[in-house]
């Protein structure tokens, strides 16, 4: 996609506009937390699996070279091709490599974050393949040619009319109007198991890449990721090297924490792993899979102070925690990833300059990493990126003096009473006894919003002083 | 803070308290200074207002420049140093000594900052769980119905949640109406309200909407920073909601015009 | 850049972040990491937490002891739902020992075609945390019987059910010793099911629409009203 995370404060201007979505907006912003919550409070051990899940995935990040080398042995040694890739693009042309290999037409496609991130489907499709989304909210974005909203819900920003519309307007429907939301999925299930059984090509995620067996684990509510793995002759598993875990068990209880953050769940309803081709007496399955391992900048992350961002699962829950996410919405960030992890993620894998919008887009309340099943600091990764910008010079120059002067004159008690008493006394007189200011010179962002409190008379460190010396 | 005050608090036996009035209580707010100091002494404390007190840092620190605050930090600290307690009545201020500062060093100062970490609290928790605050003979109840908003550091940062709904109970008798989304952020954020001044209003509307429906009158939270930009929202689209700090109601100061009103 | 040179490339960038320890003491630190905290399980019987966590994931559930009980109650749930006496089973050598007959059912062995409606599994594993079974994809079970029908029924034995996922991956490991890895290991809780249309839930996405669990061996008569009851399910 094309990032327009510059443009992000133009973007929610616009976001903000559309009334029926920014309700619809509020309503998940409120109903899904509680779904969550209630998961979680049904699983006595969260907070304890939490604490374990983190220390294996530091184990894991800590000793990615091994781990990374014993899943590509296991996952040869099950009859895999594993590749490579550097970046996007070169995951990108394996991809189609082995697609034209094998004259593909058609290709049913599982949900993929990473997918997204190379922007696969484009380069596919400029090569003439039929790529068809098989999950059902992101086949709705494919169809709408959108990008998905949310890394777990794709196409809850649409409304069900909207989708009606567009069903309306793609398929060939003859009479049927689609009324109730079962008609939608049942319109969509039936046109996309056409595809699946004539697919030549199944390309699917990986929630977690399992070193000690070669298996990658899958995990779906539709079971449309694993028709994509099932039915065609070929298999292509797309992950990044930060997916791996060394052992079974390490999928399943991170497992445990993914399902609840993610969809309020105490279990998905497929959740499948997957070791290589068919079996010589296996009635299906692929002939040949094949696994690409891409890095785009994970290796760079993984050896600076952002890290801990490589522990993310993916469940989606900073996002819909995130008040200004549940403000502007996904599309708003303009780039693949949203919400806080996609705020810290975008400037990581494109660059600060195109995305410091982000990282500024919030407000340190803490609530993503509260709730954050892996326990990553987001709100101390924005911040950190926020100083780099500033180091980089990216910030405007009015913020950065701004706020460089008020610190060391801060650090300067006498001048800082002399300066601030003075001001103050101004102020107030300044407000005339309104109490407040509907516009004030250098206070520009506030006041297009908000009127802007005057002060009391004089300052508290005045007026103790008078009083001390008073009783004193 | 000098050595005599230090000194003053050890002899009477009295718990010696470093009020931190944090810059916006100084500038715009003393009312919420001497509600705060007022508080502290009937809990028995022998309270110091250090004068070598402005401002934690946290503008700077929240955009990235650490380097800016190292001196202020310090100063800080030092400051504090001799209190057996330091309380601030802001959740946030209060969040940057305890859980900000230790990062910005390490060594020796490192230490010293996790020590005056130890012993920094939220004017409300430190009343309730620290030095209670005696039942009142009389109780001052404001006129109206009061919902309390949570401030974002002060709940997840300084673990205050139901101490200032306790303490409104117990010295005002007052029984908080709850928001529906109270642990939702009310989109101030120090400097973010005015980089993003468009989405933070619209967060603050969010706020003041839940807070209007639960029907209260007054509006009281422990963060003046939160409550003057919800004051400034509300008068811009001309919502009646006076904003009230915790410590203002806690000593029946109703003669103080609410947040942004009228002298 | 190829394949092989971006391997090459990764690894040298792997190392250069990597912890420095030894093979020995990776494994070392990986073993003192231990396993989660066990889940909790509702109720306290192994195999009533088991069903009320099927019913919890929207399965439906029976009880059945011995080969003919077996059949009766696939036989029962057939008729109810469908009114039929037809499915197709998979090739699993514990089905084919069923005495169909008894209850007057008629089985395909094989995989779903398209206009079959209900599939039968025998699965590996059942797995009491996760309300799931356990299938392993292959000659007994192809991975299209639970995924293709409109109604996937499965078996589990009793003395298949595990506790936790833990015990699960003990229980396939020495499976796989015996047998080549399964190409497949498919963890089933629940009727296939999307909310990706304003959040409203709807079952059969992609794949089956229901999902019926029996679980075959000696059990209390009452297992299945508790079961029900834990799950909070109407009977
Ligand atoms: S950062 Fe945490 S909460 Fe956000 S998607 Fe990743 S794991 Fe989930």
């Amino acid at each position: 996609m094309e990032q327009t995370s510059r443009n992000f404060l133009g973007n929610a201007h616009t976001a903000l506009g559309d009334e029926a979505r920014a309700e619809r907006r509020d309503l998940l912003a409120l109903f899904q937390p509680i779904m969550r919550q209630s998961a979680v409070d049904d699983f006595a051990a969260h907070e304890a699996t939490r604490a374990h899940v983190k220390k294996v995935r530091q184990h894991t990040l800590d000793n990615l070279a091994y781990y990374l080398a014993r899943y590509e042995e296991q996952a040869t040694h099950n009859g895999n091709h594993v590749h490579f890739a550097r970046d996007a693009a070169q995951m990108n042309s394996i991809v189609l490599d082995i697609c034209q290999r094998h004259d593909a037409q058609r290709i049913a496609k599982g949900k993929s974050m990473v997918t997204e991130e190379t922007g696969l489907n484009e380069h596919l499709a400029r090569a003439g393949l039929d790529v068809r989304e098989t999950d059902l909210g992101e086949y709705i974005v494919q169809q709408a040619g959108e990008t998905p909203s949310h890394i777990v819900g794709p196409a809850l920003h649409k409304s069900a009319d909207e989708i009606r519309e567009l069903f309306l307007e793609k398929h060939d429907l003859g009479e049927r109007d689609l009324l109730e939301t079962s008609d939608m999925v049942a319109e969509a299930r039936q046109v996309l198991r056409e595809h699946f059984l004539t697919a030549d090509v199944g390309i699917i995620g990986a929630n977690a890449l399992i070193a000690e067996n070669g298996y990658s684990m899958l995990v779906t509510n539709e079971g449309n990721g694993d028709l994509c793995a099932n039915l065609p002759s070929v298999l292509i598993v797309c992950a990044t090297i930060d997916r791996i875990l060394p052992r079974a068990e390490d999928a399943t209880a991170m497992l445990r924490l993914l399902v609840r953050s993610a969809t309020g769940q105490p279990q998905t309803c497929y959740t499948s792993f997957y070791s290589g081709p068919r079996r010589a007496p296996d009635p299906d399955g692929p002939l040949e899979t094949h696994i690409v391992l891409l890095d785009n900048e994970r290796s760079d992350i993984l050896d600076s102070g952002y890290r801990e961002i490589l522990a993310c699962i993916r469940c989606g829950a900073c996002l819909t925690h995130c008040p200004i996410y549940a403000g502007v919405g996904g599309h708003a960030y303009g780039s693949v990833y949203s919400g806080p992890m996609g705020s810290v993620l975008t400037p990581l894998l494109t660059s600060l300059e195109e995305s410091a919008a982000l990282p500024n887009a919030c407000t340190s309340c803490g609530r993503c990493a509260e709730i954050c099943p892996a326990d990553i600091p987001l709100p101390d990764l924005l911040r950190d990126l926020r100083s780099e910008e500033r180091e980089q010079r990216l910030s405007p120059l009015r913020w950065r003096f701004g706020l460089k002067m008020h610190a060391w004159l801060a650090a300067q008690p006498a001048l800082y009473r002399l300066l601030t008493g003075l001001g103050i006394r101004a102020l107030h007189r300044l407000a005339r006894g309104r109490g407040r200011f509907r516009r004030l010179p250098l206070a520009g962002g506030w006041s297009s919003q908000r009127d802007f409190p005057a002060p009391q008379q004089k300052t508290f460190m005045q007026l103790y002083r008078e009083r001390d010396r008073h009783d004193g | 803070m000098s050595e005599r005050s230090a000194a003053q608090g050890k002899a009477s036996g009295r718990p010696l308290v470093a009020l931190f009035a944090t810059c916006l209580v100084d500038l715009f707010r003393p009312s919420v200074g001497f509600a705060s100091l007022t508080l502290l002494q009937r809990a028995g404390c022998e309270v110091v207002v250090p004068p070598e007190q402005t401002c934690c840092g946290q503008p700077a620190y929240n955009n990235g420049d650490r380097a800016a605050i190292i001196a202020l930090a310090k100063q800080t600290i030092a400051m504090l140093e001799p209190a057996d307690y330091v309380v601030i009545p802001s959740g946030s201020c209060a969040g940057m000594l305890s859980e900000h500062y230790p990062r910005l060093f390490d060594g020796e100062w490192h230490d010293r900052a996790l020590a005056v970490a130890s012993k920094t609290f939220e004017l409300t928790s430190f009343l309730r769980d620290i030095a209670p605050l005696p039942t009142p003979e009389k109780l001052h109840p404001p006129s109206g119905k009061v919902a309390y908003h949570d401030s974002c550091a002060g709940l997840r940062e300084m673990q205050v949640r139901e101490q200032p709904r306790a303490l409104l109970k117990s010295t005002c008798g007052v029984e908080v109406v709850e928001l529906q989304q109270r642990d939702v952020c009310c989109g101030f954020g120090g400097t973010f309200c005015a980089k993003m001044p468009e989405i933070s209003a619209k967060m603050a509307d969010d706020k003041l909407k839940d807070a209007a429906s639960t029907g209260a009158t007054i509006l009281t939270g422990g963060d003046l920073g939160c409550l003057m930009s919800l004051a400034g929202r509300a008068q811009r689209t001309g919502q009646n909601l006076e904003m009230r700090h915790v410590a203002e109601l806690l000593v029946g100061d109703q003669d103080t015009p609410p947040v942004g009103g009228a002298d | 850049m190829t394949d092989r040179d971006a391997r090459t490339d990764i690894f040298a960038r792997l190392q250069h972040s990597a912890s420095g320890l030894s093979n020995n003491d990776i494994l070392r630190e990986q073993w003192a990491l231990g396993s989660a905290p066990a889940p909790a399980l509702p109720g306290s019987d192994l195999h009533e937490a088991f069903l009320t966590n099927v019913l919890k994931n929207q399965g439906t559930v029976d009880c059945a002891a011995g080969r003919v009980g077996t059949v009766k109650a696939i036989a029962a749930h057939l008729y109810a739902n469908y009114r039929k006496h037809r499915l197709v089973a998979s090739n699993d050598q514990r089905l084919a020992a069923l005495p169909w007959r008894d209850g007057g059912l008629l089985p395909r062995f094989g995989s779903v075609e398209a206009n079959e409606q209900v599939a039968l599994s025998y699965a590996r594993l059942g797995v009491a945390e996760l309300g799931a079974v356990v299938t392993f994809t292959g000659k007994a079970n192809p991975a299209a019987n639970n995924l293709l029908p409109e109604q996937h029924v499965v078996l589990v034995d009793a003395a298949d059910v595990v506790a936790a996922s833990e015990q699960a991956w003990e229980r396939i490991a020495a499976l796989t010793e015996a047998e080549e890895r399964p190409r497949g290991i498919n963890f089933i809780a629940g009727p296939s099911s999307t909310a990706d249309i304003e959040g409203q839930l709807v079952y059969g996405a992609h794949g089956p629409k229901a999902w019926h669990v029996i679980l075959v061996g000696d059990l209390p008569d009452s297992i299945l009203q508790q079961a029900r009851a834990n799950a909070g399910v109407q009977t």
